[in-house]
């Protein structure tokens, strides 16, 4: 990956950017997030692909914005929290600088906002065949075999928010769950306030979620909090056909309507 | 041992049908007293999270209602709540929470007779589905 | 702590007959929080409002519950009883045990122990209301019209002759709008501009309207009370102060054979013209489109003609910026002109016109000094075939509604010609007739009877040309769908009204909504027809529907009257149920991270964006406001914050909350 250490570097030396935020070698065979200021340290950067994690989470940490101007090294869902961040006014034009590699293997230069969305119209599909193929699989189960699923499933989660720390589209700085007034999720680890709280993040994702999967990742339950989100993916697209990170002035799915949105349920 | 009387709450809006529910009244049509009605401005008003505390509390059924498309006092309230609850009820079902337990209408000010058959129906929909055990199970879990 | 009155009431039997209310007093002093509990027969009568006031006073209520019909029905009471008492009245609720309680259900246990349900939860929702104060918004009390039409001209009018001033934008040289090209108006046939141009002398010479024409509305910006508009009014090449409007000028322009728009292209004008000889301001415009000067750099024949110099060859634009604290659009309609239906060969063959165009030739100072004659040759001609529905009612080609006046218009085109042909033969094809104000019914019944219009009822579905003739085709339903096939000199179609050119841009800078035709959106179809669902902008006239004279003149008075009411105090008193975005101390500011979802979904443009910058000027974050005189406390974009930093007034998070709590929690002392 010497493009894209040798990008890494010209930049930091010529104060472009005070901070590359990319990949290096973790522990054992995993990788991990690195924060790159010294052009010296370019040689951690690497790109392949276990190369998963969603580093756009880091754009939004204030820690990370007193660091100075960022550099992202991008994956294609990395790309799309981008842009979706960028629909939601979390950043703008000026904070956009991504490095990514695409599937020929060439280190590409994405400065503007608009670059990122030609680079990503051409290669997102929704869900993808296995992903499709996997939540029918839930969804055909029955109702009560599904409702024993996710209690098992939340039987073990912790409340521990890893999923919203991982999700760059957490950025509240005040989640609900961090109100009292009136307490809307409960704050202990029992059935009822991971079901709520599962529910309520994955409403509050709907037609948001870019489907990188660093909840699931995160979660260390190893809960498949993916199908959740993927669930509403495929329900945003069939109801209203919208996706998620495609343009960076985008509409929001849940604050816009079309009259002729259909249900069938409503009497 | 007496039958099971169903609690339901209905979240409706002030304009449509709050004011149906008021003509079902003057006009002294009978309905089942199983259901109440917490009034809000409109169906955009209406958090998810407001009909999952109500699950959480005890609520057997939910009644959702507002105005007909178009005709939303406020313009487009209840586009935006339609398309909350198109994706919420999608969820809620894909996690085996029994969506036959609540109910969404459109009911309008004129509408008194549809409000008193939508709660009747309800009520004894909801009366033969008995009381939501899996929920019921979660509230004594831990203090909500 | 909290110290809430509770006052059940029986409302004579209708409750009592049903409702144990002795019982849900006893339950409801049983709540905590619960100072005073009790019942009585008719609570909204004045010794029941009195119970509430003495309670008030006497036991310190912190908030008050009152269990009786509809709040609906008596809220407004009970809430001013409050006041008066000196509690806020937004710490006054009711619970409705009347409408929803006693009067649906039998008297049983369950109805009382819903009627207990419903107290209690309005108890709990009172504990957690707030005082709040109604909001003030002042006012700036100077109209903007857009549009000089007759819905425009009425409309300022009314607005000046309360007192109050007017500013009217007119795009056109001359006020008058279609009105003005018109013949002669049903059902009365009188004289159009006979009718109009008083009217529009009135409007430039009363002293509280200030006319703009040849100008548009730039940009507009602020709210209700406190808008904020620029006015592009454009270079007419002419110094007004100095022209005279003697006429000079437009004698001797050599470019003389510029389409006319006034007379809908069917005459002709000079490169510097007064659109009409009545056009109010009487003075000239130069169209720099056609002009020799400003094409080739030559003539300027009238710069050296004018007797007091007024010709100004390099003026520009200029922009004028108003306070107002109303607007009101009276921008009118157009009627569809082209070849929408290739069928009817409009503008394939020369004598094949449209409505506009039929008053132009009808008009006693229109091209053909109302003598009509084909376009063609100048014959006059002996059959003349009028199509009603040319456009309009039609799914399969895109114009679905009704254009309302066609009906009308066609009937009376029909006896104009046949009084000024009298041995002409007029007939119109048509669907249906409507014919519902007043005496329009009888208006063509004279068409058909006393001026014998031939009335063919059937579409027409093709117009072409042989020997010289036109041949329109069409069916008679009324013989059972017998082809008809008749030899026309001419043929008059009565095509769709439609939304005027730029309307979609226009409703776009001010910010109101319109429907998938580009006819501005009232903001309720029965009860609120001149009003739009962006506060302080009002409609009147064509703009927000196809409708004919006298509609457009009570709508523009409709719309004065509001006008005159929003500025007939001082300021603008608002119930403070509205949308409220937190706000907190530094660092944090708000807990508002500047999404904007709120903004998206609001229909009245309610929520803005706030800079906060800290003390050096460094700009902070970003957040979301609301607009105190616009939002209209729908809660929609509370319910989609996701982080709940935005709240509703009256219907707040922790009422709700309380209220979900409270209904379905009966405790076992309530029973």
């Amino acid at each position: 990956m010497e493009a894209l250490k040798n990008k890494a570097r010209e930049w930091l030396d010529s104060r472009m950017v005070q901070l590359v935020i990319g990949y290096s070698q973790g522990s054992g065979d995993s990788v991990r997030a690195v924060f790159v200021h010294d052009p010296g340290q370019v040689e951690t950067l690497l790109f392949d692909s276990r190369c998963r994690q969603n580093l756009a989470v880091y754009l939004l940490k204030p820690e990370v914005k007193k660091m100075g101007k960022a550099a992202l090294v991008a994956n294609l869902t990395t790309l799309r929290a981008v842009l979706q961040l960028a629909a939601e006014n979390q950043i703008g034009e000026h904070d956009v600088l991504t490095l990514t590699v695409n599937p020929a293997g060439e280190l590409l230069v994405l400065s503007t906002l608009e670059a990122i969305e030609t680079y990503v119209a051409i290669s997102a599909p929704d869900l993808s065949v296995e992903e499709k193929a996997e939540l029918e699989k839930y969804e055909k189960l029955g109702m009560e075999e599904r409702w024993q699923f996710w209690q098992e499933q939340f039987s073990r989660c912790l409340k521990c928010y890893a999923c919203r720390a991982a999700c760059p589209l957490c950025y509240c700085s005040r989640c609900t769950v961090e109100c009292n007034q009136p307490q809307w999720i409960p704050v202990p680890a029992h059935d009822l306030g991971n079901l709520e709280w599962n529910v309520m993040r994955a409403m509050h994702l709907a037609g948001r979620c870019v489907n990188c999967g660093d909840c699931s990742r995160a979660c260390p339950v190893n809960i498949p909090l993916y199908l959740l989100n993927q669930k509403l993916i495929s329900d945003v697209f069939r109801n209203f056909n919208a996706r998620s990170g495609m343009a960076a002035k985008a509409e929001n799915t849940l604050s816009t309507f079309k009259p002729n949105d259909k249900e069938d349920f409503i009497r | 041992m007496s039958e099971f009387q169903p609690k339901i709450v209905a979240f409706v809006c002030n304009w449509c049908t709050y004011a149906g529910a008021d003509l079902t009244g003057t006009s002294r049509m009978k309905y089942s007293p199983q259901v109440s009605i917490i009034r809000f401005p409109c169906t955009g008003r209406i958090d998810f999270m407001l009909l999952l505390k109500a699950f959480a509390n005890g609520a057997d059924g939910i009644i959702v209602s507002g105005c007909h498309p178009n005709d939303c006092h406020y313009t487009s309230g209840n586009f935006h709540a339609r398309r909350r609850w198109i994706l919420f009820r999608g969820l809620l079902d894909f996690m085996g929470i029994d969506t036959r337990r609540i109910e969404f209408s459109w009911i309008s000010a004129a509408e008194g007779a549809k409000w008193a058959q939508l709660v009747n129906t309800t009520a004894e929909n909801i009366r033969k589905l008995g009381p939501f055990a899996n929920y019921e199970k979660l509230r004594h879990q831990g203090v909500s | 702590m909290a110290r809430i009155g509770v006052f059940i009431c029986h409302c004579g039997e209708n409750i009592s007959a049903t409702v144990d209310v002795q019982k849900v007093a006893a339950a409801a002093a049983r709540i905590p929080g619960v100072a005073h509990s009790v019942d009585y027969k008719y609570m909204c009568s004045d010794p029941g409002q009195q119970m509430i006031k003495n309670a008030i006073k006497e036991k310190n209520l912190t908030g008050v519950v009152v269990a009786a019909c509809s709040p609906r029905m008596h809220e407004p009471t009970f809430r001013r009883a409050c006041a008066e008492a000196g509690l806020n009245p937004f710490l006054c609720e009711m619970a409705n045990i009347r409408e929803h309680c006693s009067w649906v259900h039998e008297k049983s246990d369950a109805t009382t122990n819903k009627a207990i349900d419903l107290v209690r939860m309005m108890i709990e929702k009172v504990k957690k209301s707030k005082a709040l104060l109604p909001i003030k918004v002042p006012v700036t009390k100077t109209a903007l019209v857009l549009g000089g039409g007759i819905a425009g001209i009425q409309a300022s009018l009314d607005i000046a002759n309360t007192g109050h001033q007017v500013i009217l934008v007119e795009k056109e040289p001359s006020i008058g709008g279609h009105m003005s090209q018109l013949s002669e108006t049903f059902p009365t046939l009188d004289c159009s501009q006979c009718i109009l141009t008083p009217r529009m002398v009135e409007v430039a010479q009363h002293p509280n309207i200030t006319l703009y024409s040849y100008a548009e509305l730039e940009s507009l910006e602020g709210f209700i009370g406190n808008f904020k508009a620029r006015i592009r009014k454009k270079a007419r090449s002419l110094d007004e102060k100095l022209c005279t409007g003697c006429g000079l000028c437009i004698q001797k322009c050599p470019a003389k054979k510029i389409p006319s728009e006034f007379d809908a292209n069917m005459g002709i004008r000079t490169a510097i013209y007064v659109p009409f000889p009545q056009a109010i301001p009487n003075k000239p415009v130069i169209d720099r489109g056609h002009c020799t000067y400003y094409l080739k750099g030559k003539c300027r024949l009238c710069e050296k003609i004018c007797p007091t110099q007024a010709i100004r060859f390099d003026q520009e634009d200029e922009i004028i910026a108003v306070d107002v604290g109303a607007v009101v659009l009276a921008t009118g309609f157009d009627i569809k002109h082209g070849d929408f239906f290739p069928e009817y060969g409009y503008g394939k063959y020369k004598d094949i016109i449209d409505g506009l165009q039929f008053e132009r030739l009808a008009s006693a100072s229109g091209p053909t000094l109302g003598e009509i004659r084909r376009p063609s040759d100048g014959k006059i001609p002996e059959t003349v075939v009028f199509v009603a529905c040319a456009g309009s009612r039609d799914p399969a080609k895109g114009i679905e509604y009704c254009s309302k006046i066609c009906c009308m218009y066609t009937a009376k085109h029909a006896m104009l010609y046949k009084h000024k042909v009298h041995e002409g033969k007029p007939y119109v094809f048509y669907m249906d007739i409507r014919a519902g104000g007043k005496m329009y019914e009888e208006f063509v019944r004279r068409a058909m009877e006393e001026d014998g219009v031939q009335y063919i009822r059937g579409r027409v579905s093709r117009i072409y040309e042989r020997n010289g003739k036109l041949i329109v085709k069409g069916a008679d339903t009324l013989l059972g769908a017998r082809p008809m096939e008749i030899q026309a000199d001419m043929v008059v179609l009565a095509t769709a009204g439609v939304a005027n050119a730029g309307a979609e841009e226009l409703a776009q800078k001010v910010h109101i909504s319109y429907d998938a035709y580009y006819f501005y959106s009232e903001a309720h179809p029965k009860l609120r027809p001149v009003e739009t669902n962006t506060a302080g902008i009002f409609l009147a006239g064509a703009c927000q529907a196809p409708k004919d004279i006298p509609e457009s003149v009570a709508q523009a008075s409709a719309a004065a009257s509001k006008v005159a009411a929003l500025f007939s105090q001082a300021e603008l008193i608002r119930e403070p149920l509205i949308a409220v975005v937190d706000r907190s101390a530094p660092p944090l500011y708000s807990t508002c991270v500047g999404c904007f979802l709120c903004q998206s979904s609001c229909p009245y443009q309610a929520i803005e964006k706030e800079e906060i910058r800290g003390r050096d000027g460094q700009l902070i974050k970003t957040v979301a406001k609301v607009n105190p005189g616009l939002c209209q406390g729908c809660g929609t974009c509370v319910a989609l914050c996701r982080s709940k930093s935005i709240d509703i007034q009256g219907f707040s998070h922790e009422q709700v909350y309380s209220e979900v709590l409270a209904l379905l929690n009966r405790r076992e002392s309530d029973v």
